[in-house]
């Protein structure tokens, strides 16, 4: 009695600390993979840049735009216009924008578009046995399938980052036009409040979160299971996994970066 | 030449297919023939409570953190730390709550559906059920989304806690620049019961789609195994932009015109 009650609370905790530690090993293994010689990925890691980039642009501009008009612009115009001081808006934005929604609105559609593609594409693999014969003609699946994609997924999302931006603040510019304000006060705040601690910051965090959600994605299409519904199961399970991880990393790496550098929340 | 145009007029076909057969969804429902199912239905509400609460107010306590957080640091650079309420007010209820309660719907119940009704459509069951007489729209779509409308308004509402209670801790007990009274005084203010209404809408709106689109890409996928894993990431696509769309013109209904807040007469 004691013994399956404390088995159904201990074996989920376990295979999750598990999981997490098979993920540990899988970036490990990726980064010495990705140094050692021979390098014989380029191919494919252009192959997977492309195609990461085709998939995700659409979605991306409407996702940024949108949330740029709404959440931040909107919101925080109809504040400033209580006050008068509309002008104030493009500070906001470089709070708002930079620091903020640009990454993680960069991670989720990464996530929820290219990463899915990649674990669907992955499962599908290792369904049709495909990974097991790579295998047995010599051929390491880690070089030569996981190391692209994620040097693939890093990269595209980092630069993701700065195409997220331009749109995250064409939001807010929208916004400003739909009060009937004009644009030069919106780009005097926006750039004498932007600072270049803010800009590397979105950056590097923008290339983590894509770390985070390639390594997610091929280790959950590398172990996908059990038929169609396992390849289908594994895509769910790998972007449930790779938002969760995408924001609690947000959350640990903002706070480090506003604490240690106060000097960029001075309000010029 | 003819490519994209084509490539539009296939999106466009897919897209009137789309909104056709949520009509018939959502039909079934609201005409009550789905009632015939009410314990499928009920099995459904089920399968949503015990799997995917616990994930979604994981995520909405994570992004109701991050609100607090940018708003303890922005109130402190422009000397009111006092006024963090206002930003983690407006924050978390009108904006971020419904975005990550959104997110999560379609990572997990939206991508859930395609998998498992496209893993019945593969598997030819989707076929059996109709051989049988049934009708199997209303037996695993609208069953789904009724049972998507009686659970989830209360899910979100106390999602909503999970944020607020994850803003006050990183305002009031991390950061720590104002007092618990100080931050809860000006937090209660900056909101009123027909914001929770308008924000309760927008998430609602959003589920509702996220279910269907699951519904429609799960019922309609193919090609063996490679299949069912395409239809659930083209599905998280649609998803995304739905999400995204729904919050603007959500926020450009609601608060466009009138920002409902106590300042000024």
């Amino acid at each position: 009695m004691v013994r399956t009650v404390s088995n159904r609370v201990f074996d989920p905790a376990k295979s999750a600390l598990e999981e997490i530690g098979d993920m540990m090993i899988l970036t490990g293994k990726t980064l010495v993979s990705a140094v050692r010689p021979p390098y014989s990925y380029g191919d494919e890691f252009v192959h997977q840049f492309l195609f990461a980039l085709r998939l995700c642009w659409f979605p991306l501009l409407i996702s940024t735009v949108a949330f740029g008009f709404g959440a931040p612009g909107l919101q925080a115009a109809n504040f400033l216009v209580l006050f008068g001081s509309l002008d104030r808006l493009g500070g906001f934005f470089v709070l708002a924008s930079i620091r903020e929604f640009a990454p993680f609105v960069t991670a989720v559609v990464l996530a929820g578009v290219a990463g899915t593609a990649i674990t669907a594409d992955l499962g599908a693999r290792k369904i049709r046995e495909e990974l097991d014969a790579l295998q047995v003609l010599g051929i390491d699946p880690i070089k030569s399938l996981v190391v692209p994609r994620f040097l693939a997924l890093m990269i595209v999302t980092g630069l993701f980052d700065v195409y997220a931006l331009l749109f995250g603040i064409f939001g807010g510019v929208v916004a400003t036009l739909a009060n009937g304000a004009p644009l030069g006060p919106f780009w005097a705040t926006f750039f004498s409040n932007a600072s270049v601690t803010d800009l590397w910051g979105s950056f590097l965090k923008c290339t983590l979160f894509g770390a985070i959600i390639a390594v997610v994605c091929c280790y959950k299409g590398m172990t996908a299971k059990g038929g169609a519904e396992g390849v289908g199961r594994a895509v769910n399970q790998a972007v449930v996994i790779a938002f969760m991880g995408v924001f609690a990393f947000n959350y640990v790496f903002t706070q480090t970066l506003l604490a240690t550098n106060p000097e960029m929340l001075v309000i010029k | 030449m003819s490519s994209p145009l084509s490539g539009a007029k296939d999106a466009l076909a897919g897209f009137g297919e789309m909104g056709r057969f949520s009509g018939r969804v959502v039909g079934q429902v609201l005409t009550l023939r789905v009632l015939r199912f009410l314990g499928e239905a009920l099995r459904q509400c089920g399968v949503l409570i015990v799997s995917s609460t616990v994930v979604i107010w994981g995520l909405v306590f994570v992004i109701g953190l991050q609100c607090g957080l940018e708003g303890a640091y922005f109130t402190r650079s422009i000397g009111s730390p006092a006024y963090a309420g206002v930003f983690a007010a407006w924050c978390d209820l009108r904006e971020l709550v419904p975005y990550a309660f959104g997110y999560m719907m379609a990572a997990k119940v939206g991508t859930g559906i395609v998998a498992e009704l496209g893993s019945m459509r593969i598997s030819d069951e989707i076929d059996a059920l109709e051989v049988m007489g049934f009708d199997s729209v209303l037996f695993l779509c609208a069953t789904r989304l009724l049972a998507a409308w009686l659970v989830l308004p209360f899910m979100y509402v106390a999602s909503i806690g999970a944020g607020f209670f994850a803003s006050y801790l990183a305002v009031v007990e991390q950061v720590g620049d104002v007092s618990s009274g100080g931050y809860l005084l000006i937090f209660w203010m900056f909101q009123n019961p027909p914001d929770l209404l308008y924000s309760l809408i927008k998430a609602m709106a959003m589920a509702t789609l996220i279910v269907l689109v699951g519904c429609y890409y799960g019922y309609h996928a193919g090609g063996g195994p490679v299949g069912v894993g395409t239809a659930t990431a083209k599905s998280m696509v649609v998803n995304l932009i739905i999400v995204h769309i729904i919050g603007m013109l959500g926020t450009q209904l609601f608060w466009g015109a009138n920002p409902r807040a106590p300042i000024g007469g």
